[in-house]
């Protein structure tokens, strides 16, 4: 942990190096960012609600979804680049040094410029909390803290996994595109507005029901299950997968030499 | 012209290589409609009346934009121009007898077209083969579908003066990322990509009609669903045909002035 976070402020301090750079691209993203949610936006002038979700549930569902992405971006950035250590052979430099793999690929990038996204998921998290009658008691509070965190957890292991992948392709792949991009796409809306098929593999093989279907319902109080309520505790097991296929990965590697 | 046709050839072979690209750029859209596409499903349930466009002609337009997404899509930033500008290998090229603003165009028209070619066949014969109310459908009428094809081309056109700008732009500030990212962003929105321009909020509707984003794909996606009426069509490609002109003057002007200021640092 003390390592990871040395090597944090030293990227930090890198890249405030050029300070106008930095805050250029800063106010960029705020731009960048509001283009997400202009569909929603601009689609709720027209229709009243989407499947009985109403504008600020959806925009609450998308905010977190935002979060744990934008979290990943600026903290597991080595592993959202990890094709580059493969195609330039930095990753056999990993290999030889006695610490943890995974912990050495969190160490070799990260991106503050990202970090305006996740100021501005908590916004809109919080604005849609505001205007959103929710009935808040203890167990309400801690759905929406483990959904925060299933969602930073969902991210990690699809990024992970899109990782595992480069051993056997050494490039990145536009198809994991659809799982992260595409993913977070479609988990803004509340995945029961999807058809069946869809529903259920979202659920099963890539659980973004769980961060943000199941406990948001028992959030709103459209269901009263406490498991509902506790399902983004299921994510965690998808963790074991994600970095299980990592290690596989890694005993398969043969370096591109360089 | 002959020596631009040559670039244009070049950027489409070469493009024409990147099957397994091609393939993953197929699912990615097939992906990507099916969300949009289910999303509008799910709104049209909530029973509103009086919206801008029936069900069929919005998922029609949806798989129009994804089929022709490579062609028509803001985001097409080629590498290797960018790259040129910020290394200096863009001096090679300022030596070269020919307009550096005509040969870039047909580098990224080149590319476009290579790779939509690739894509846009399969998309729509998988998605006219759907069963209603997912599947895309024809054209409302003959006369429609010529006056979308015209369209199409000169919205590609127009499109491709777009991207020109972004490398130009690039010479001045040397940053690709930055107000660069925000045009595109920007143009993206208004484009129609996100959401067809009939369902924005009056006052952007306005704002974007005196804008060229929403001649690029917008308005032969409208025309084929029949949301346009012939007349508004031919009209909007008189305005395709101006934004063209005007695009194509602003960067072309606009690379001549920072040519002149361009600074090769050694090397």
């Amino acid at each position: 942990m003390k390592i990871y976070l040395k090597a944090l402020s030293m990227h930090l301090k890198s890249e405030l190096e050029y300070r106008v750079s930095f805050l250029l691209s800063f106010l960029s993203q705020i731009f960048i960012f509001f283009s997400y949610y202009f569909v929603i936006l601009s689609l709720f002038t027209k229709f009243s609600h989407i499947r009985g979700f109403t504008l600020w549930e959806v925009l609450l569902c998308f905010s977190i979804i935002q979060f744990g992405f934008s979290f990943n971006e600026v903290f597991a950035r080595g592993i959202d680049r990890f094709d580059r250590l493969i195609i330039k052979g930095d990753f056999d430099i990993l290999l030889v040094r006695p610490k943890n793999i995974l912990l050495q690929v969190l160490c070799s990038d990260s991106d503050f410029i990202k970090v305006s996204r996740v100021i501005q998921a908590v916004i809109v998290l919080i604005l849609s909390l505001f205007h959103l009658k929710i009935e808040w008691n203890i167990f309400k509070i801690m759905t929406l803290l483990l959904m925060l965190l299933a969602s930073c957890i969902i991210f990690f292991g699809i990024f992970l996994m899109a990782a595992s992948y480069c051993f056997y392709t050494i490039q990145g792949l536009e198809v994991r595109n659809v799982f992260t991009d595409g993913g977070k796409y479609m988990a803004q809306y509340p995945i029961g507005i999807f058809q069946k098929g869809f529903v259920l593999f979202f659920t099963f093989i890539i659980p973004y029901a769980f961060v943000n279907y199941y406990p948001l319902l028992y959030l709103l109080g459209k269901k009263d299950s406490f498991l509902y309520g506790f399902s983004p505790l299921i994510v965690f097991l998808y963790l074991i997968p994600c970095i299980s296929m990592f290690y596989v990965g890694i005993k398969r590697y043969t370096s591109v030499g360089s | 012209m002959k020596a631009y046709f040559t670039y244009f050839k070049l950027k489409f072979m070469s493009g024409l290589q990147y099957r397994s690209a091609a393939w993953a750029g197929i699912a990615t859209q097939f992906f990507f409609g099916f969300v949009y596409v289910m999303v509008y499903i799910a709104f049209y349930e909530s029973g509103e009346k009086q919206l801008p466009m029936n069900l069929h002609q919005v998922i029609t337009y949806l798989w129009l934009n994804q089929a022709f997404f490579a062609l028509v899509n803001q985001f097409h930033k080629d590498p290797e121009l960018f790259q040129m500008v910020k290394d200096g290998t863009i001096s090679y090229e300022l030596v070269r007898p020919k307009n550096l603003y005509f040969m870039w165009y047909f580098k990224i028209l080149g590319q476009r077209l290579s790779n939509v070619v690739m894509r846009f066949i399969p998309i729509i014969f998988v998605t006219s083969l759907l069963p209603y109310p997912y599947g895309m459908e024809g054209a409302s009428n003959v006369y429609h579908f010529f006056l979308f094809l015209c369209s199409l081309m000169i919205g590609t056109l127009v499109v491709v003066a777009l991207s020109v700008l972004y490398p130009i732009i690039t010479l001045a500030t040397m940053n690709e990322k930055g107000i660069v990212n925000v045009m595109l962003s920007i143009a993206d929105i208004l484009s129609g990509i996100v959401v067809p321009i009939p369902f924005f909020p009056l006052f952007l509707q306005k704002i974007s009609k005196y804008l060229p984003f929403q001649y690029i794909s917008d308005l032969p996606f409208r025309i084929y669903v029949g949301n346009v009426s012939f007349q508004f069509g031919i009209r909007g490609i008189f305005i395709q045909l101006f934004w063209f002109l005007i695009l194509v003057f602003i960067g072309f002007s606009l690379m001549k002035r920072n040519i002149k200021r361009i600074v090769v640092q050694g090397g």
